[in-house]
């Protein structure tokens, strides 16, 4: 059995074979795993929103804002050993969870969360190689540091394997 | 103004007025279901956005959300969390016996729920706002049937976006003849808390 790290709201976690991190009921926020499959190193971020809307004074940088996620987690990652070169990306969930008359409040939060995800990554020059996003259910992730694989469950939904 | 910043005296003032507002949303719930309906003295939380879902009972516990927007002169955040359960047992005392098998919810079930929402919400706003001498209205409730933390995490967002913490007044209910329970939390926005404050007189 292979140890278990929890990531909850705002967290990142960082981790080596073999471990299994995971994070819980991601509705709108977004789960994004970085892997480097030759040193078997993994991070996993639940990030809550796309980016701070102002100068967030005297806040310590956190995995609460999807930008801020991939940047400590690559350098981080970096630091175990993993090269640039060989980190992948994964992300899921960014879900609508309310019917849609909210979500002009928030413009879509989930799927802005997504989008951020998405240009982070590019940015970084991280390939994204699977994502299960979007729909209008929370999402539960286990990510096994030995393989690399994401099992993704849902309420109501087959387990996914990203 | 911060949430940091509130002192004890803010906080019992806090739930002091909530008292009332959740004594008020109680009797209409009992009214509507026709059982009487019990409720905990409201404790107030200052925590983490983080640990919320702990608050909840973890992450991945199935429960109906019923969200609502606080609005009106002050602003925030309404979310009744039913366990599974205790939904289920509310929807036999409001509809007709047509259990729905398996995790999903009706179109009927879901509507019958989001009118508990609205009722619970409305009385407790009422009461708040009679006694702020403010008007505050619920907008239209939405529901979720979840995990709990994808079902809160909406709640979050704008929170989030201006600090690290989340002020939660929270009451649980239960029926005393079977058990339904539940969680009513309100989670003002910190301009809206300073409204509140001022408005029933704590100084700041």
């Amino acid at each position: 059995m292979s140890k278990i790290i929890s990531v909850g709201i705002s967290e990142h976690k960082v981790a080596s074979d073999p471990v299994v991190l995971v994070t819980y009921g991601l509705g709108s926020c977004v789960g994004i795993a970085l892997y480097d499959p030759e040193v078997r190193i993994g991070g996993l971020a639940h990030t809550l929103l796309p980016a701070p809307v102002r100068e967030v004074q005297g806040a310590e940088r956190t995995a609460k804002f999807t930008c801020w996620a991939v940047d400590l987690m690559v350098e981080e990652l970096l630091k175990c050993g993993c090269a640039p070169e060989r980190l992948v990306a994964k992300l899921a969930g960014g879900a609508t969870m309310f019917e849609p008359q909210y979500r002009s409040a928030h413009g879509g939060i989930g799927e802005r969360n997504v989008a951020a995800a998405r240009e982070a990554l590019e940015r970084s020059g991280i390939p994204l190689v699977a994502e299960d996003t979007g729909g209008d259910y929370g999402r539960s992730l286990e990510f096994n540091t030995a393989t690399g694989i994401i099992m993704v469950r849902a309420l109501q939904q087959p387990i996914k394997q990203l | 103004m911060k949430f940091d910043a509130l002192t004890e005296e803010h906080l019992d003032a806090l739930r002091e007025v909530s008292n009332i507002g959740v004594a008020h949303a109680a009797t209409a719930l009992s009214q509507l279901i026709g059982r009487s309906i019990s409720l905990t003295v409201p404790k107030v939380l200052l925590t983490e956005i983080c640990k919320v879902p702990e608050v909840f009972g973890g992450a991945e516990k199935l429960v109906v959300g019923i969200y609502l927007q606080m609005l009106g002169d002050a602003r925030g955040n309404i979310l009744i969390v039913l366990p599974r359960d205790s939904a289920l047992k509310l929807l036999s005392r409001l509809l007709p016996r047509e259990k729905s098998e398996g995790t999903l919810l009706t179109e009927l079930e879901i509507s019958a729920l989001k009118e508990v929402g609205n009722i619970l919400a409305s009385a407790y706003l009422n009461a708040l706002g009679a006694l702020m001498g403010k008007t505050l209205i619920p907008s239209v409730p939405v529901l979720s049937f979840d995990m709990v933390g994808a079902v809160i995490d909406y709640a979050l967002i704008e929170l989030g976006e201006i600090g690290d913490l989340a002020l939660m007044v929270e009451t649980d209910f239960f029926g005393e003849e079977e058990k339904i329970n539940g969680q009513f939390f309100l989670l003002p926005d910190p301009e809206s808390l300073k409204i509140i404050l001022n408005a029933i007189g704590v100084k700041l």
